[in-house]
């Protein structure tokens, strides 16, 4: 289960996950793995939180999912971003510039 | 994302859902394959990494119960689920389910019918136009409203009062008058009203005119309106009906107008003429015969209008102090004064049917409650799988919701099925309201009290059904007894079920005695084997008094002759149908000091033999015979109490009395038994009797006493009748059996659903009480084991058990006879006499209670007594 971290990153996670698969598709494991390094292990998604996350996104038609083999050969379901995806991913960035520019000011204000 | 999109995902998870559960559980099966040889690649054995990615996982379960959640539409499915759980649940226990849902349904179907009746009575507004400003006007003696106002006073309240737009009436009670339109005749129910009546309501005919002040003026009764519905079957609709001068009784009369379709006021009228100011009707000031309606100007209050009637009241009492000095003018809202009969009665069944509803869901709340301890091991087990407590309490919830809709369907069914007996239990049309019926604000009415219900029953249940800790739930083999809450709980919804039925069943044992007393033995007459019917006569050639009584008397010799006939007469106001009005009474040489203070009987002209053929007992004296005739000394007959009251301790029989309104005085011939004449009026009423020949008053009411069947005579009185003159006919052809029943059906109807819903409660309570002791010997089968093992005697737990469930219900029944009191007090507005001192009814409902309630412990008790303690010892 995702611990207190994840909690944090309620909001946040569906971004994550989107910046993750602009790069390639992915497995739910790769996707946490990748989360994982990138952050130096700041954000660790659990598989409760993980899941839950990646059917919501497919069932809005953010990502899809199809079934494919991994490098050693192993069923596995990749994602993929689709062209809503992308769409979605810039609002979203373009919402967190805001809100981390706005929170930067307000701790900054003097 | 478009809204088709999104409602077309909706749509593919809610119907593949089986499809993306394998999926989904296909994909945490390669996350975990996928993990595991990520953690073989770092060198761990095989099975170890299986393992640790099975544990890392979290529990497959709980994560796909957590994907469920977050998917779109998961609050459609978790319902759709807890639905086809809650039902799958509720059809593994038929029984449990069947007495839950019948109790609900009984309940439901009660407090949907006596709501439609209550809506259609009390909540929809009267039908007419600005209801608001309409008004009722009450005469009143000393500040206590009594009844019609007086013709007399009417049109002085209406020349001197300025609150009113209008200020309307109609005289209570319409007559049965013969209309002479062509070859055959026929009978109109005729209403008689001011020419402003209409106006006030703002009703205006259909076709033709309204009256007019002119109208009034000239006399009145030489115009008149008819029904649409009179017009359309008499006048075959015909516009030319309009103006057309027809015979009523005898009296020309031009048809002016013709009311709208469906129009009534107080009576089913077919014609209505104007009040006629030198007629016969209230003559004097001390008659009072007219029921007042008045519309408020815009803007004056009801209190307004009440001062300014006050300051006419003062006037008319200095005016005519004889008659006025106490009199005065209550105004109330036309609504309440229409609903006022049933009102109380609509009350009363309300209250009735809410505590019948209340004692099904006490009832259904103690079976889930112990239900819901037996189901704690599910409860764990579904919550160790990964349901969250707001989700099992949704379950339960959810349960108990579709047990109460169940209900409230079979409810709903069963007010459409007493509709039917409502329709006829009280006189809607007479009320001038729309007969209930089970549809629109009223289904919704049911819908709110099921979901309600299901709330209410299944709020507790919930909360303390999901209170289970999977660890001790599923660690211990055997169910832990319910902790003193639980118990208590039940206790209490108990205790409330036996209050509530005790009260039901004191009240309807009243009101049934009530009712039982009305019948034969205390009518003071004897109903059965008497024929009715009603001689008209129209055309003023029967307006002699000699012609009218050769006629009658010829009809009653020819009556008399008939087969099968013991006595015959006649009489102007027969028992129950006809209170008729009180007269002023004292005797002779000892006027009272204001006409108001007299002692008053109800009058009534009679042919002789009517004692006889009525079978009123005459006590003392003689009967009005052949030979009290015009010029003869005026004989009167007197009932015992009015005997009582103007000669205390002795006989009246030769003594002189005065009669109000009558010229010379009365010699009392004879005294006969009191009788009840009205049912609305209480106790036997006293009354008077005097010579039909002798006043030359009509007394039209045929009354036959026959050997056999007396309807039987209908066809050989007609012909008789007919056969005498073709200006007679007969009508309100009834045996007197079924005229006292028919008056006697409203009560008959409300003690017996009264009765039916105190029989269910205390059913209910019963059920209830089995179900709490049972359980409670359940629970304790091990602690009452060791007892016997130890020594204690049978007997001595049969005890325990007995005296635990009789003390609950003596709580209750205690608690209920605390309830009965206001209860009581409401019954006292009933028109039928209650006799609540009776110790007998309490004792009765007592015995009832207890017995019922004994057997309902008896049968857990002796479990209790049988348990095999060695058995219990070795099942543990």
């Amino acid at each position: 289960m995702g611990g207190q971290k994840s909690d944090l990153l309620h909001g946040t996670l569906d971004m994550l996950i989107l910046k993750t698969l602009t790069l390639e598709p992915m497995h739910g494991l790769g996707v946490s793995r990748r989360i994982q390094q990138v952050t130096d292990g700041v954000f660790d998604v659990q598989p409760g939180s993980l899941f839950p996350a990646l059917h919501r996104l497919e069932q809005d038609g953010w990502i899809r999912g199809t079934w494919g083999r991994s490098e050693n050969g192993r069923r596995a379901k990749y994602y993929r971003l689709t062209a809503a995806g992308v769409r979605r991913l810039g609002e979203e960035r373009q919402n967190w510039s805001q809100l981390a520019l706005a929170i930067a000011r307000l701790l900054e204000a003097t | 994302m478009p809204a088709l999109t999104r409602m077309a995902s909706l749509a593919r998870s809610l119907m593949r859902k089986g499809g993306l559960d394998r999926d989904l559980d296909e994909e945490l099966r390669s996350y975990v394959d996928l993990r595991a040889q990520e953690l073989m690649a770092s060198g761990i054995a095989p099975d170890q990494a299986r393992r640790q990615a099975k544990v890392e996982l979290g529990g497959i379960e709980q994560v796909k119960e957590r994907v469920r959640d977050r998917r779109r539409g998961a609050g459609i499915d978790t319902l759709l689920q807890d639905v086809r759980h809650g039902l799958r649940v509720l059809g593994k226990n038929p029984a449990f389910s069947l007495v839950a849902i019948l109790s609900l349904g009984i309940g439901i179907s009660a407090t949907t019918t006596v709501f439609s009746a209550v809506h259609s009575a009390l909540l929809r507004p009267i039908a007419f136009s600005e209801p608001d400003r309409l008004v009722a006007a009450q005469k009143t003696y000393d500040g206590v409203p009594s009844g019609p106002v007086s013709r007399l006073d009417y049109f002085d309240y209406r020349d001197q009062s300025r609150s009113f737009e209008h200020l309307a009436a109609a005289v209570g009670g319409s007559a049965q008058l013969t209309v002479r339109d062509g070859p055959e005749p026929w009978v109109a129910d005729v209403g008689m009203v001011s020419w402003n009546l209409f106006r006030a309501l703002k009703v205006t005919p259909v076709a033709g005119r309204d009256f007019l002040p002119a109208d009034e003026a000239q006399g009145g009764a030489a115009v008149a309106l008819v029904s649409y519905g009179v017009w359309q079957d008499r006048f075959g609709a015909s516009p030319t009906a309009v103006g057309r001068t027809v015979n009523l009784a005898g009296h020309p009369v031009t048809i002016i107008g013709v009311m709208p379709s469906g129009f009534h006021f107080l009576d089913n009228a077919d014609l209505w003429t104007l009040v006629d100011r030198t007629g016969p009707v209230d003559a004097t000031r001390d008659s009072h015969s007219h029921i007042v309606v008045g519309r408020l100007r815009p803007g004056v209050s009801v209190q307004q209008a009440q001062g300014d009637v006050d300051r006419v009241s003062r006037a008319l009492a200095t005016q005519y102090p004889a008659t006025n000095k106490a009199k005065g003018l209550r105004l109330i809202g036309l609504q309440a004064f229409m609903v006022q009969n049933i009102g109380t009665i609509l009350v009363l069944l309300g209250v009735a049917t809410a505590s019948v509803l209340l004692i099904a869901c006490a009832n259904v709340a103690g079976l889930l409650l112990a239900r819901g301890h037996r189901r704690m091991p599910e409860m764990a087990m579904r919550s160790a799988l990964g349901a969250s407590r707001p989700r099992l309490f949704r379950q339960l919830l959810t349960e108990s919701v579709l047990l109460a809709l169940a209900g409230g369907l079979l409810g709903v069914g069963g007010a459409r099925l007493v509709q039917a007996g409502l329709q006829r239990m009280l006189p809607w049309a007479e009320l001038g309201v729309a007969a209930p019926a089970v549809e629109g604000p009223v289904l919704l009415f049911a819908l709110a009290m099921s979901l309600a219900a299901g709330v209410a029953i299944g709020l507790v249940p919930a909360v303390r059904g999901t209170e289970a800790r999977p660890s001790a739930a599923l660690g211990s083999g055997r169910q832990a007894p319910d902790g003193p809450r639980g118990s208590r709980l039940r206790s209490g919804l108990v205790i409330a079920q036996v209050a509530g039925s005790s009260v039901l069943l004191t009240l309807a044992v009243l009101l049934m005695r009530s009712v039982v007393g009305l019948t034969a033995v205390d009518l003071g007459f004897e109903p059965d084997q008497v024929f009715t019917a009603r001689v008209l006569f129209s055309g003023p050639e029967y307006d002699a008094p000699e012609r009218r009584r050769a006629l009658f008397e010829s009809v009653l010799e020819d009556v008399k002759a008939l087969p099968g006939v013991t006595s015959a007469s006649m009489i102007s106001k027969l028992p129950i149908l006809n209170p008729g009005q009180d007269w002023g009474i004292w005797p002779a040489g000892r006027p009272p000091a204001a006409s108001g203070d007299a002692y008053h009987a109800l009058a009534r002209w009679v042919t002789p033999g009517y004692f006889k053929t009525v079978g009123i007992p005459i006590l003392e004296g003689r009967d009005i015979s052949e030979t009290d005739l015009p010029g003869a000394p005026q004989a009167i007959v007197i009932s015992k109490a009015v005997a009582e009251t103007l000669f205390p301790g002795r006989s009246p029989v030769g003594e002189l009395v005065t009669v109000w309104s009558t010229e010379g005085s009365f010699q009392v011939v004879g005294v006969v038994g009191d009788a009840r004449l009205s049912l609305l009026l209480g106790q036997r009423r006293p009354a008077m009797y005097m010579s039909s020949v002798q006043m030359g008053s009509p007394a039209t009411r045929l009354a036959i006493r026959a050997s056999g069947d007396p309807a039987q005579l209908a066809g050989a009185v007609r012909q008789i009748v007919r056969g005498k003159d073709s200006g007679l006919s007969l009508v309100d052809a009834r045996t007197l059996a079924v005229i006292v029943g028919e008056a006697l059906s409203p009560f008959r109807t409300v003690s017996v659903s009264l009765g039916a819903f105190a029989a269910v409660a205390l059913l209910l309570a019963a059920i209830g009480l089995y179900g709490t002791l049972a359980y409670h010997v359940g629970q304790h089968r091990l602690e009452m084991g060791v007892r016997l093992a130890v020594g204690a005697a049978p007997p001595s737990l049969l005890c325990r058990v007995l005296g635990r469930g009789l003390a609950l219900a003596a709580v209750g029944l205690i608690l209920g006879i605390v309830i009965i009191v206001p209860g009581a007090l409401l019954l006292r507005q009933l028109p039928v006499s209650l006799q609540f001192e009776s110790p007998s009814v309490y004792l009765g409902a007592i015995l009832a209670l207890g017995l019922t309630t004994s057997v309902a412990c008896l049968l857990p008790a002796w479990q209790a007594a049988r348990i095999d303690p060695i058995e219990v010892l070795r099942r543990q």
